[in-house]
């Protein structure tokens, strides 16, 4: 039968994912996907990525959708093309990113069977993904792509795979499209779409009576959209609460604003953490009370009443008990609060928290984010400060990958809005930041993308520079090197006496000389003198750079609330010494 | 007036197991029951018992009853979680439930040797009302059914018998909120 309305797999799929209006995907070829490949070399509306390992292809669909928006995608093969792909898919599951991952699959009649490059992928990715699917009829094959293209980015979002037989890409169906496709409600589960006035009324009328009020806001507002940052601007400005984010806030309320404490947490800043300690209202807007946020349960915040504002209902009363909660979307919520307070005339003119700002005033002080840069070697703090004011005048985008340059940028690099801070936060995925940076540059071609690294973490996906070399895109690779794990020194020499069991990275390559092995520029500030012209000119060259930034290599990330200790129990430099009864206590948490 | 323990047992060294019945409409799809077991065993929580059937053909409804032990505040997290899964429509921990009816089968096989022990049988299955589905010469197949505490017992009778040979098969407890 040869009917001209029919299709094959391959082509349903480039047919579904044109009308997802997907312009990129992130991939690497192999046996099990050689149909797909075949639909995508004749086509020209999707541009392929090439990348050199999949692990890159999913941290690249990470930063691709964290810096646009979008739904991020990716292609792989059977086998370890998609074993490769389980950590990626695991990180987004934990910072909630819409991806969605196509693998093949070997032949529906060898499944099962131990055939070349086969394995269990929907058993080995069902606790990483948000959901997945093994399509064996092909004609369950555009509804299934359109309903994971739903799934992926309704709700709280998160990644989605799609495992694909070769025969199934190779059989015909009728392609359906995604506006004759009726989705199941009970399926998506987008959260409802009725603000809950209750909650907003209960919320204005604690804000009045409050005395010590702050916003703990989390990555769910990035979720949300640009429009949930600019609804929180409003009431923040409304109602002079300060507010604090955690790590995946950073950008959606601008980091240099008076209101803002910058970010709490382990590594947090001293107002920040002790204003949540001590305020009397908590107002949580899309933030999951995470281990590195909340510090010791039973010390935290202890006075508060508390409101949580969370589009996952399983985050409700997960690590922390609220008082009052709405499952209900936030830019939704905050729309609904703001034109509450606006049509009620409400005015908090004469509460305009003085107490509390002049409490918060002196904590602020304590210039927790104060370091001594000498005139020699480079403070790491120091490095990130002058790369903000050398690129703040850009609309510039920063990934990172894991330890303690990621605090550091966390803390010294301010953001004015949202999707501009791309990291791993949950998963804590070293090899992240390399691959992220492709495909928010993918996103962003006119932007200023730069991953601040540390050498150890970008050692661990090095091999995507060719990627970046052969797409042209010109990303900054700014490696604060101490020739440490550097977070993991911290913790040995905090928890282990100073006993530096395998923290040391030996063999270091030069990375200048790496990078021109690879046709990309590398660039390097030995000290402080260097260091301004080194920026400048990673940021004038138009081709990928690494910047070997060679900076002190015992400096420690402060302020640091220890494992096991509360908000209250801060350390503030090396010379502050831990509780050792806390200190036992923490030595066994993470 | 009961004594003092000479050891002092600190009360929150035991966090409180609790028995949970839970009820899951799902779709009946290939992965499902995989997906909720996840849930459990990355835990390390066990299923006690297990029961999934196709309830509504037309709709492709299946219901899933899981018995577990565990901490309250963590089977409310694996509800939560539950709920969140595609295929899930609704997941109830009949615990929670003002009125809920629980029931459960078994099925029970016993050789016998002699007589007397052939009456003690027979007077446990008339106390428990046991259906007889099949009775030889030596051997009888008594279907039960109740809670499973009230199986638990029959079974408990069962066991003061000396000398006799009992094989079982029960379909855990299924349950249904009003």
């Amino acid at each position: 039968m040869n009917n001209e309305n029919e299709f094959t797999g391959a082509d349903i799929l480039l047919k579904a994912l044109k009308d997802q209006e997907v312009d990129t995907i992130f991939g690497y070829p192999g046996g099990a996907v050689l149909p797909i490949y075949d639909a995508i070399f004749g086509q020209n509306f999707l541009k392929h990525v090439l990348v050199r390992q999949e692990a890159g292809a999913v941290h690249a669909a990470e930063g691709y959708a964290r810096s646009s928006g979008k739904v991020g995608v990716l292609l792989v093969t059977s086998g370890p093309g998609v074993t490769n792909v389980v950590t990626g898919l695991t990180d987004a599951l934990m910072d909630s990113i819409p991806i969605v991952c196509i693998s093949g699959q070997v032949p529906s009649h060898l499944i099962g069977t131990d055939a070349f490059q086969e394995c269990d992928t929907t058993g080995i990715t069902r606790p990483c993904t948000k959901h997945n699917y093994l399509v064996k009829d092909v004609n369950k094959l555009s509804e299934t792509i359109h309903e994971a293209f739903k799934i992926a980015s309704s709700g709280r979002p998160g990644p989605v795979l799609i495992d694909i037989p070769k025969d199934v890409q190779f059989a015909k169906s009728k392609y359906i499209s995604k506006k004759d496709i009726s989705f199941r409600e009970h399926r998506i589960k987008a959260g409802s779409k009725n603000v809950d006035n209750n909650f907003v009324k209960e919320l204005v009328n604690h804000i009045k009576k409050s005395e010590r009020p702050i916003f703990y806001v989390g990555g769910g507002c990035l979720n949300s959209g640009h429009q949930a940052s600019q609804e929180l601007i409003k009431l923040v400005n409304k109602t002079n609460i300060p507010i604090t984010t955690t790590l995946h806030g950073l950008g959606c309320f601008p980091g240099e604003d008076k209101s803002s404490l910058g970010m709490l947490g382990m590594h947090g800043n001293y107002e920040a953490n002790l204003a949540m300690n001590k305020c009397d209202l908590m107002i949580n807007v899309g933030a999951r009370f995470d281990d590195r946020v909340t510090g010791r349960l039973d010390a935290f915040s202890p006075d508060s009443i508390k409101f949580h504002i969370d589009i996952d209902q399983s985050s409700i009363n997960k690590n922390v008990k609220v008082n009052f909660h709405t499952n209900t979307d936030i830019t939704l919520t905050l729309k609904e609060i703001n034109s509450f307070i606006d049509s009620n005339n409400i005015d908090f003119g004469d509460n305009d928290y003085n107490n509390w700002w002049g409490q918060i005033n002196e904590w602020r002080k304590k210039e927790c984010l104060h370091y001594e840069q000498g005139d020699e070697v480079i403070k790491p703090q120091h490095a990130i400060s002058r790369l903000y004011e050398l690129t703040k005048q850009k609309d510039t985008f920063v990934t990172t990958e894991v330890g303690q340059h990621q605090m550091w940028a966390a803390q010294y690099y301010k953001f004015s809005k949202p999707n501009r801070w791309i990291t791993s936060g949950g998963l804590g995925t070293m090899g992240f930041g390399m691959p992220a940076a492709v495909g928010a540059q993918m996103a962003n071609p006119d932007s200023l993308v730069i991953d601040i690294a540390g050498e150890a973490s970008f050692l661990m996906n090095i091999q995507e520079i060719a990627t970046a070399v052969q797409y042209k895109l010109p990303i900054k690779i700014f490696i604060l090197n101490n020739e440490y794990m550097g977070m993991v020194r911290q913790w040995q020499e905090l928890l282990h006496g100073s006993r530096y069991s395998e923290s040391y990275v030996d063999a270091l390559p030069d990375f200048k000389k790496l990078a021109e092995s690879f046709n990309a520029v590398g660039v390097r500030a030995k000290n402080i003198s260097e260091l301004d012209d080194t920026i400048n000119e990673m940021i004038s060259i138009d081709r990928p750079v690494i910047a070997d930034i060679w900076v002190d290599k015992k400096e420690n990330c402060f302020p640091m609330i220890p494992s096991g200790a509360a908000h209250h129990e801060m350390l503030l430099s090396k010379y502050d010494k831990e509780n050792p009864e806390n200190q036992e206590k923490g030595k066994v948490l993470v | 007036m009961s004594s003092t323990s000479v050891y002092p047992t600190p009360i929150n060294a035991f966090k409180q197991s609790k028995r949970s019945v839970l009820s899951v409409i799902v779709d009946n799809e290939p992965g499902i029951l995989a997906r909720i077991v996840g849930l459990f065993s990355g835990r390390g929580y066990n299923i006690e018992a297990l029961n999934v059937t196709v309830v509504d053909v037309k709709k492709n409804l299946s219901r899933i009853t899981i018995e577990t032990l565990g901490e309250e505040k963590v089977i409310s997290q694996i509800i939560a979680q539950l709920e969140k899964l595609v295929p899930v429509h609704s997941a109830t921990n009949l615990a929670n439930l003002s009125e809920s009816y629980e029931a459960e089968i078994c099925l029970v096989k016993i050789e016998f040797e002699n007589e007397e022990q052939d009456q003690k049988i027979l007077n446990f299955a008339d106390i428990y009302r046991s259906r007889t589905v099949q009775k030889r010469q030596n051997i009888v197949v008594y279907e039960i059914s109740g809670t499973s505490e009230r199986i638990n017992k029959f079974l408990d009778d069962l066991d003061t018998i000396g000398g006799i040979k009992v094989e079982l098969v029960r379909s855990g407890p299924i349950g249904l909120g009003i």
